[in-house]
């Protein structure tokens, strides 16, 4: 359509969004992960994937240290997130301030819907959900504790439906927590084993 | 933390570039277009005859067939009949011609097409409080249309900046589009980009702003309440900056093409006594409105007061409360509160949910969340009590099997 070029006429006056060009500039901002029980986020915690997942690498201001995204086939068709040790106060993603709207922050004493609200923010504020559905909240064990289990999906303002399933537990007043989310159609299916996979290989460093 | 928010704010950012460049409109001061003077340069069944609108045209079919087939449209018949039926009234001369979507959208806007398609975001359904107010604005977007304002923007810009390059043509269509905010929903993937690049100009709006007072008044719906709405609008966003500590500019949407928005309310009311006919009954129609709207408040106050913005949030709970406090909305406003997560939250959250369990109109949710503020400070036998009369009202409720761990 004749507005895409409009967009592209646009982009060129930006000079700085190379960091965020998600490849198209000539190098990657992803690299492969090996097939071995590898440490994620901060180090805490460790997982061994079935197949090589793309690993993104963490962006300078955008990204936080308890989180790190991976991807199989590209973030806007799936990815996987993991949160080691959000502590109290802080929030899953970076945001400003003084920004209008706000995912909300963790609080060492929130319950399973609390958590689950929170995710649910991050998908309406930065995401582009406009429709949320929680499928199911239910206990799950997780890293040897009690933790529960998020089942959701979304419409987002790209019109596809995406599917997601986040695991996880507090943890001495620390949010850990696995989220896999993809398109509905085809991806979620397709990678949800995967995702298993690396719930059940899960360890926290002793 | 969720790879795709990177590559939307990427995409925002190259819209918002667009949008900021486009925006050369001159900023003078004029007088008060006064509603006599507004008379449709279109009739019913218009069509285009000269080579540019006709091409304008064709290119807007096409956006209208990806606007039909929208996965975000709201296509309940009872809600998008009742849309229908208000630009039947509000559309002088093309009333019959209108066609009108609604997309979920949890936003103040509506964008009318250069063809004569209008889009209503679900978040203006929200923001009005009566079926004039809902009018005032449809009315306005038709005045719009019935000023030919979209081709004559479109021409506008082609004359000042003399450029013939595809760009420019689909830059012009953005004009045609382009009503009011868009929001962080400019990303909005191809509606988005066409109704952010370019605006209408002041005297177009005062022109749709006089136009609209005057389709309202003639329909028998009280004038008065366009200024009441967009004066509300205007709290709301001085209600959401304040909090965050900051002035209310969005950098570029409906406020800022008005500067003068103190004026232009002036002259909304000014129009508003100049129409009314002594001894003529206006009504609001609140009553009509409430039935139709009454049943879709929970999702569209549910789609907002997620989002996180409590000063936007709770100004609107406030306003719609005005109407008289229920359950829904003291249930809305504790999640307000529960979401802002500041210290003493929780205490102000619980209190919203207790009031709201006391009416009898109060969501299965409150109880559920007044149960895990009762949890939390330890009174767990009446958390359990409430947990169990949420499992009552939801029984196949999504996290039915965590509430039933709860109550052991």
């Amino acid at each position: 359509m004749n507005w895409k070029f409009v967009i592209l006429a646009a982009g060129l006056a930006l000079p700085s969004c190379s960091s965020l060009g998600g490849g198209e500039y000539g190098f990657s901002d992803y690299s492969l992960v090996s097939v071995r029980r590898l440490q994620v986020g901060d180090g805490r915690l460790s997982v061994t994937p079935p197949r090589s997942w793309n690993r993104h690498r963490p962006i300078l201001f955008e990204d936080i240290r308890a989180v790190e995204d991976w991807t199989l086939n590209g973030p806007l068709l799936d990815g996987m997130s993991f949160v080691t040790g959000l502590k109290s106060g802080k929030s899953l993603i970076r945001q400003r301030r003084r920004a209008s709207q706000q995912v909300p922050a963790f609080r060492d004493n929130m319950t399973p819907p609390e958590i689950a609200a929170m995710i649910e923010s991050l998908y309406r504020v930065r995401g582009g959900a406009v429709d949320f559905r929680t499928l199911s909240l239910q206990p799950r064990p997780f890293l040897g504790t009690n933790g529960f289990q998020l089942d959701y999906e979304h419409l987002d303002e790209d019109e596809l439906w995406r599917r997601g399933r986040a695991v996880g537990a507090v943890i001495n007043g620390q949010l850990y927590l696995i989220l896999f989310d993809a398109a509905k159609a085809h991806y979620y299916d397709a990678a949800l084993p995967d995702f298993e996979a690396i719930i059940a290989s899960a360890e926290l460093k002793a | 933390m969720c790879p795709r928010c990177l590559e939307l704010s990427r995409r925002s950012l190259l819209v918002g570039g667009g949008a900021a460049a486009a925006a050369f409109h001159t900023a003078l001061a004029q007088a008060r277009v006064r509603p006599v003077d507004m008379v449709p340069l279109v009739g019913a069944g218009y069509r285009p005859t000269e080579r540019d609108e006709i091409g304008l045209w064709k290119e807007m079919e096409r956006v209208e067939e990806e606007v039909a087939d929208s996965n975000l449209l709201i296509t309940d018949p009872k809600i998008t009949g009742y849309l229908q039926n208000i630009i039947g009234t509000v559309g002088g001369p093309a009333a019959r011609d209108f066609r009108i979507y609604l997309m979920r959208i949890p936003e103040f806007n509506a964008i009318m097409f250069p063809t004569g398609f209008a889009v209503v975001f679900s978040g203006l359904l929200l923001r009005t409080r009566n079926e004039a107010q809902l009018a005032g604005i449809i009315g306005h977007e038709s005045g719009h249309f019935l000023r030919r304002h979209m081709i004559r923007s479109w021409r506008d810009q082609r004359r000042k900046t003399d450029i013939f390059s595809i760009a420019a043509m689909a830059a012009g269509i953005g004009g045609a589009g382009a009503g009011v905010w868009l929001g962080d929903y400019a990303q909005l993937a191809e509606l988005g980009t066409i109704v952010t690049l370019f605006k209408y100009s002041r005297d177009m709006e005062a022109e749709a702003d006089a136009m609209g007072v005057k389709l309202i008044a003639n329909a028998g719906y009280e004038p008065m309440e366009i200024s009441d709405i967009w004066q509300q609008l205007i709290g709301e966003e001085e209600a959401s900056a304040r909090y965050r500590g900051k002035k209310r500019n969005r950098g570029y949407g409906l406020f800022e093409t008005h500067p003068a928005s103190e004026s232009r309310m002036a002259d909304l009311r000014t129009d508003a006594l100049e129409l009314t006919v002594p001894g003529k009954v206006y009504d609001n129609h609140r009553a009509r409105f409430m039935e139709v709207v009454g049943p879709l408040r929970p999702t569209l106050l549910d789609d907002q007061v997620k989002l996180n913005d409590p000063g936007a949030s709770q100004y609107l709970i406030e306003t719609l409360a005005q109407d008289g406090w229920d359950g829904l909305l003291r249930f809305h406003e504790g999640e307000v509160w529960r979401l802002r997560n500041r210290p003493g939250d929780d205490v102000r959250a619980d209190q919203s949910y207790a009031a709201s369990v006391a009416y009898p109109d109060a969501p299965a949710e409150a109880w559920r969340w007044h149960a895990v503020s009762l949890m939390k400070v330890g009174r767990s036998a009446e958390a359990k009590a409430a947990f169990g009369r949420y499992l009552k009202m939801k029984p196949d409720a999504p996290d039915a099997a965590w509430v039933r761990q709860m109550i052991g």
